[in-house]
């Protein structure tokens, strides 16, 4: 990561640490409506990488505030909740692991047992393949310069992979950590509960779905490889 | 482990140059016909097509020119690997030279055998197996009990190897056997390169139940060979082996095993496909892009000298279900008889008998979903 961007980061993190509980005004006030807004516009001329870098510090931090609203333009808006969708799936598994190595049952830490490793192993499949899809749509944005109908591809795809991981990411997270992470005192939560909210905003599995699988036929399926191969590596 | 970055994927050269290049090659000396043999393509053996992929130069890539290789990046071979399977090329007989044996002797093996065996891997005409699994061990691969005990006259081999791909038109077995008498699990042990027409090895076939003939028994009976036919340090084999296998998880491969199936079905929907059909297409294709972003971004950390075993991991784990379900979420989708003999029907029957392999062959899905929950720092 660049220097501007994990300072950016930092700075990130402090000001939705506040705004946890003092609301979204913390971060109207840092500038962050100004961070795709470029330099002689008076902006920060930040790209989606830095987006996807900041919206993911807001899914663990502020997901219950309106973020990539604040950050994004409208046909974005599918985009920037991918990328809190990345950060709270993260969080979720950061959680989980903690837990596990924590806490103790059977005379050893959960994380001893070969089925809880199985199941953690598989949630971290999902949370990677999301924080890959992030990622990849990041660079697409960026390639095509935040043009939404440009990467209408990379959007659905992402949006869906996000969408799918969902079920496995929040099952995984509650069953490894027992009871406490059922309360509403935990945090576990305050990350499950938005990503679950995610997974209908902006297009449930059914639309983007829809929206992809008609995209593909018609591009046929030779066409399919070409399309990826062509818009990037 | 930390949060998952896209590793730059950045190879030299124009790389679109390089793909348009080879699908024009492909286009003239592809086998045709053959629907079956685009599926599961790296299982799929025919030497002819070896022999002119490797004429081409699309062989032994990454090789250095000085043994008869390309010289090319590591990411430049990706791309290739990534067209050659996307197109259901069938690379079968070469593959594992190509994929690991190679690359495994320019790093390990002594210039005579760099020299022995690296011109012919490159030309696509050598041809090499993998000699990991035996009897009773599976996918614990400590469970080494083929020894090579050192003689005046060089290593004598005694013991078993199983389910050695491609040993039966092999030319060279790279195996981990233990020359350590007493040794234990994964000390004592070391590679031996060993040339597959040595008297006292015995092939048995082993039939898959597809009725293919991929795997093989492979019996050493007092056999001996060179002591230069020891690759790397003695007693480092597992060291060696297990860096070895990094190679083989995270390539495209893990994606594209049943990629000929979702190109027969995207083509058999049409450009308007009723709904159900529009949804599964979406849906395997939201998986395969961001597998392919997982994939890609591996390799170019592989490329860059780092060892991303948990990504590669997540590539393989990630990878191999994708492909294994997709022929199941085709069949329940799509109206396809058991006999059918259109181009979907056979792919669709072909790959739903193959794909219980796809999370078997390296490394099972359990094995693989361990290495990652010690990536995670369970403890």
């Amino acid at each position: 990561m660049s220097a501007a961007r994990e300072m950016l980061c930092d700075t990130a993190r402090a000001v939705f640490a506040e705004a946890a509980t003092a609301g979204i005004a913390p971060v109207e006030e840092a500038g962050f409506s100004l961070l795709l807004v470029p330099e002689e516009q008076g902006g920060f001329g930040g790209d989606w990488g830095d987006a996807n870098a900041v919206l993911q510090i807001a899914g663990v931090l502020a997901p219950d505030l309106p973020v990539a609203e604040l950050i994004a333009v409208e046909a974005l808006q599918p985009a920037a909740t991918v990328s809190m969708m990345a950060g709270a799936m993260g969080q979720a598994l950061a959680l989980s692991i903690e837990h596990v190595n924590t806490r103790q049952q059977f005379g050893r830490p959960l994380g001893k047992f070969q089925a809880v490793q199985q199941s953690l192993a598989v949630m971290a499949c999902e949370v990677r393949a999301v924080e890959a899809a992030a990622a990849a749509l990041a660079a697409r944005l960026d390639t095509v310069g935040l043009d939404a109908t440009a990467a209408d591809l990379e959007i659905a795809a992402a949006k869906l992979r996000a969408n799918r991981a969902v079920g496995v990411v929040t099952a995984i997270a509650h069953q490894v950590h027992g009871a406490i992470g059922f309360t509403e005192e935990y945090d576990l939560n305050r990350v499950t509960i938005p990503l679950m909210r995610w997974r209908t905003a902006h297009g449930n599995d059914a639309y983007w779905a829809q929206r992809l699988g008609r995209q593909v036929a018609g591009l046929g399926g030779r066409g399919l490889w070409e399309a990826m191969t062509a818009r990037g590596a | 482990m930390q949060g998952f970055a896209l590793y730059p994927f950045d190879p030299p050269g124009d790389i679109a140059a390089l793909r348009a290049d080879l699908r024009s090659w492909l286009a003239v000396n592809q086998p045709q016909g053959d629907v079956v043999a685009r599926a599961n393509c790296w299982a799929s053996f025919d030497a002819d097509f070896s022999h002119a992929l490797g004429a081409a130069g699309y062989v032994g890539m990454t090789l250095p020119k000085r043994y008869g290789g390309g010289d090319r990046h590591p990411l430049e071979r990706y791309v290739v690997i990534e067209e050659l399977l996307a197109a259901g090329a069938p690379v079968g007989a070469h593959w594992i030279a190509d994929r690991q044996t190679g690359p495994l002797i320019l790093r390990y093996g002594s210039e005579e055998q760099r020299q022995r065996y690296l011109p012919g891997i490159a030309k696509g005409e050598l041809y090499a197996c993998i000699g990991l699994s035996e009897p009773g061990a599976g996918s614990d691969l400590a469970g080494v009990r083929t020894t090579a005990r050192e003689t005046a006259e060089g290593w004598r081999i005694n013991g078993q190897k199983i389910w050695t791909t491609g040993a039966h038109f092999s030319h060279i077995m790279l195996a981990l056997v233990r020359t350590e008498e007493g040794s234990e699990r994964n000390a004592g042990l070391s590679q031996l390169l060993i040339d597959l027409d040595t008297p006292g090895i015995a092939i048995l076939p082993i039939i898959d139940m597809a009725g293919h003939h991929d795997f093989n028994e492979v019996f050493f009976d007092d056999v001996l060979v060179p002591h230069g036919a020891l690759v790397g340090e003695r007693g480092q084999g597992w060291k060696q082996v297990t860096a070895e296998l990094g190679l083989e998880r995270s390539g495209p491969e893990r994606y594209l095993s049943s990629h000929a199936l979702f190109v027969a079905l995207i083509d058999a929907a049409g450009p308007e496909p009723a709904p159900a059909i529009a949804t599964l297409i979406g849906e395997l294709a939201a998986e395969m892009w961001t597998l392919r972003q997982l994939s890609m971004s591996t390799a170019a950390k592989l490329a860059a000298g780092e060892d991303p075993m948990v990504e590669a991991s997540v590539v393989k784990e990630l990878g191999n279900a994708f492909e294994q379900d997709m022929p199941r979420r085709v069949q329940a989708i799509v109206d396809c008889g058991w006999g059918d003999e259109d181009d979907l029907a056979k792919l669709l029957r072909a790959l739903l008998i193959a794909s219980p392999s796809f999370s078997l062959r390296g490394g099972t899905r359990e094995v693989i979903r361990g290495i990652i929950a010690r990536g995670l720092g369970l403890r």
